[in-house]
């Protein structure tokens, strides 16, 4: 138990944490965008799926940059898509995003077999990029804590830093920009907000292409940093996670921030325990971040609930 | 015919043909696909249209597939309907078809009790399963698409877990094969086709009776249409979502027990799943959730089905294909548009117009 305990404390578990959350706080994001504006954003994980493999295939040919391009493309694509059919063809959105869950659950496995000429596993046989890490090894000549310092900070990767920027930005402009003050009040009310002269099919359209882009950047970040490179399934319900984390930061990009923040520490613990408890059964491991997710989304629920009893009473 | 008859019939006709319009655009894609991909793009596409058909076996297959994705859309259907997304059926049928093998396997299982009771825990297991995500949204709010996913993900995880540490033999990944008490008879000899249809039959004449014929189901369904216009008729709504979540939950546990007890297994194995429940989905969306078309947009569906697995055996073309032709006709048959060039068709058949198709029109006016 005192090594699982200083483990946890040691800076390379804390870059861990950083890796398993990037991802999922991407993905927060995107759906808390798409949240907001009204519209609940089930397909981020198939979102997330399809940009993964493209990612990885896209930089078997081009640089790695060019790959999480492609990557954060095929994610805004699937944004328009649900777009078009959810607002043009008045489809459900619930069932317009588990129609792109099953597309990319079924459709990666087949555009993997047709890349990699029958392999219906993963792309170990392509040569896939990967996102360069961040070395800030220079801050260890600060003194005193400098080698902390450096150790906390060295090796994420690139994203990571981006999706830190991406809180504040998202931040910023869904609470201190015009644009993100329309896109709120679709979301609230849309009537009110259609009278108020704001394009209310624009918002949404535009929203869901945003929350695309993000899923797919979270995408890219897992084939080429987290894993590099393709495997069948790989997003194994992170896209959903997302959505719970979404609940339970309270619709709010820092709260949001947090409970990714929440769900990738329980992710990078999985990854740990195996190597100090053998005798803990893999599938409970597993199940970690999934039981965290229902029973942070069970608290944090009973408590909103409560609290909104309470301001009905005053 | 009376005018609900008569409207009735054109609601159907216009539905079909928007499905088989869907249909359409969705094969002809992937016929696109194999076309460009396959070496000899006629064996597949042979294979895809008439592999199911091939031999006893095979239509045993698609038989016994068309029953289970029965009672898979039958549970989505149901929730459905009272505009709930849980999404929960995958957990629903491991737990349902874990606890179903777990009876049968257990001394009770080589007595006479062994089937009734295997499916009657399958039944309540399932419905607890289904109950769980209902009662955190009633009392809660917590949201049952993303409470209802955690749970079929954790379910998988522990179904693994304990089928593998207590039922199957070290280092195999299924049980040893139940006693013949506690397995479903073949009703065909040598065919997949067993009880597990009967049971997908009296599912559907059940679930249509519940929705159509009892204050329940009227309750249920004004739920769904109008759930603010349920309130004011003093309906209690949470009552009806967590029934409605519970009872679909009991349908897919019992799918977990035709699974497990049919031709197919007999033994508890890891993941004897196999990502079936998810196909609900689209089932319970063509067939607009409506309990009686569910069977039928199955039996298509299921030969669909048969007919890629086949392709994907036989041939070049990967199984996979098809998860275009899934997601095309969701999308399509979820959104709302007209089939294209019926004014053509009209025009073009005008002078020999007939009955049935004014019957149609006149019924879509009303």
């Amino acid at each position: 138990m005192t090594e699982l305990f200083w483990t946890v404390f040691s800076s390379a578990f804390f870059v861990t944490v950083i890796r398993t959350s990037t991802p999922l706080l991407l993905a927060t994001l995107g759906g808390l965008i798409s949240d907001l504006a009204g519209a609940l954003n089930v397909a981020l994980e198939g979102m997330m799926l399809i940009s993964c493999l493209t990612a990885v295939i896209v930089s078997v040919y081009s640089p790695w940059y060019v790959g999480v391009l492609a990557g954060i493309l095929a994610g805004a694509l699937l944004g328009a898509v649900i777009a078009l059919f959810h607002l043009r063809l008045k489809a459900d959105i619930i069932l317009v995003g588990f129609a792109i869950n099953i597309l990319a659950a079924g459709g990666t496995v087949f555009a993997l077999s047709l890349a990699t000429g029958g392999d219906k596993g993963t792309s170990v046989n392509l040569a896939s990029k990967a996102v360069p890490s961040v070395d800030l090894s220079f801050l260890a000549a600060v003194p005193g804590v400098g080698q902390t310092l450096s150790d906390l900070l060295s090796g994420h990767s690139i994203l990571s830093w981006l999706t830190a920027l991406l809180v504040f930005v998202i931040w910023y402009v869904l609470y201190h920009t015009p644009r993100g003050l329309w896109l709120r009040g679709v979301g609230e009310y849309p009537a009110a907000a259609a009278a108020a002269g704001i394009p209310v099919r624009k918002v949404l359209l535009w929203s869901l292409v945003a929350s695309g882009a993000l899923a797919g950047l979270g995408g890219a970040q897992l084939a080429m940093f987290n894993y590099i490179g393709f495997t069948t399934d790989m997003t194994a319900g992170r896209g959903f996670i997302a959505l719970g984390a979404v609940l339970l930061g309270a619709r709010h990009p820092v709260g949001g921030m947090f409970a990714a923040l929440l769900f990738g520490f329980f992710e990078a613990l999985s990854i740990v325990i195996p190597n100090m408890f053998q005798f803990i059964p893999a599938e409970l491991i597993n199940s970690i971040p999934f039981i965290v997710t229902i029973l942070a989304l069970f608290l944090f629920s009973c408590r909103a609930l409560s609290l909104k009893k309470v301001r009905a009473a005053q | 015919m009376n005018v609900g008859t008569q409207s009735r019939m054109a609601a159907i006709y216009t539905e079909t043909s928007r499905v088989l319009f869907a249909l359409l655009i969705a094969l002809s894609l992937a016929f696109v696909v194999i076309l460009i991909i396959s070496e000899d793009p006629g064996a597949a596409i042979k294979a895809l249209l008439k592999g199911p058909l091939s031999s006893t076996r095979t239509v045993g297959l698609w038989i016994d597939e068309a029953a289970k994705l029965t009672m898979a859309g039958l549970a989505f259907a149901l929730v459905f309907q009272a505009r709930q997304f849980s999404m929960g059926a995958q957990g629903q049928v491991l737990i349902g078809g874990f606890f179903a093998g777990a009876v049968a396997l257990s001394p009770l299982g080589a007595t006479w009790v062994g089937m009734p009771l295997a499916v009657l825990a399958a039944m309540i297991t399932g419905a607890a399963y289904g109950f769980i995500p209902g009662y955190a949204k009633a009392k809660l709010g917590a949201n049952e698409i993303v409470s209802s996913l955690m749970l079929n993900y954790i379910a998988l995880n522990a179904v693994s877990y304990f089928v593998k540490a207590f039922y199957a033999p070290r280092g195999e990944l299924k049980s040893a094969q139940f006693p013949p008490t506690s397995s479903f008879p073949a009703l065909i000899p040598n065919t997949r086709i067993d009880l597990g249809l009967i049971i997908a039959v009296l599912s559907v004449i059940g679930v249509w009776f519940a929705l159509y014929r009892t204050s329940w189901g009227l309750k249920l369904r004004l739920v769904g249409h109008n759930p603010q216009f349920a309130r004011y008729s003093g309906i209690k709504a949470n009552f009806i979502m967590v029934s409605a979540m519970t009872t679909s939950g009991a349908i897919a546990g019992l799918l977990g027990a035709m699974i497990v007890q049919g031709k197919a297994f007999g033994n508890l194995a890891v993941a004897f799943e196999g990502y079936l429940s998810f196909e609900g989905i689209l089932i319970a969306i063509v067939a607009r959730n409506h309990p009686i078309a569910v069977p039928f947009v199955a039996f298509f569906y299921g030969y669909l089905r048969q007919g890629a697995a086949l392709m994907g055996i036989r041939t070049d073309v990967p199984t996979e294909v098809v998860a275009v032709v899934q997601a095309i006709i969701i999308l399509l048959a979820a959104s709302s548009f007209s089939v294209p060039g019926k004014k053509l068709v009209r025009k073009l058949f005008n002078r020999s117009e007939t009955n049935g198709s004014k019957i149609a029109s006149e019924g879509q006016q009303k």
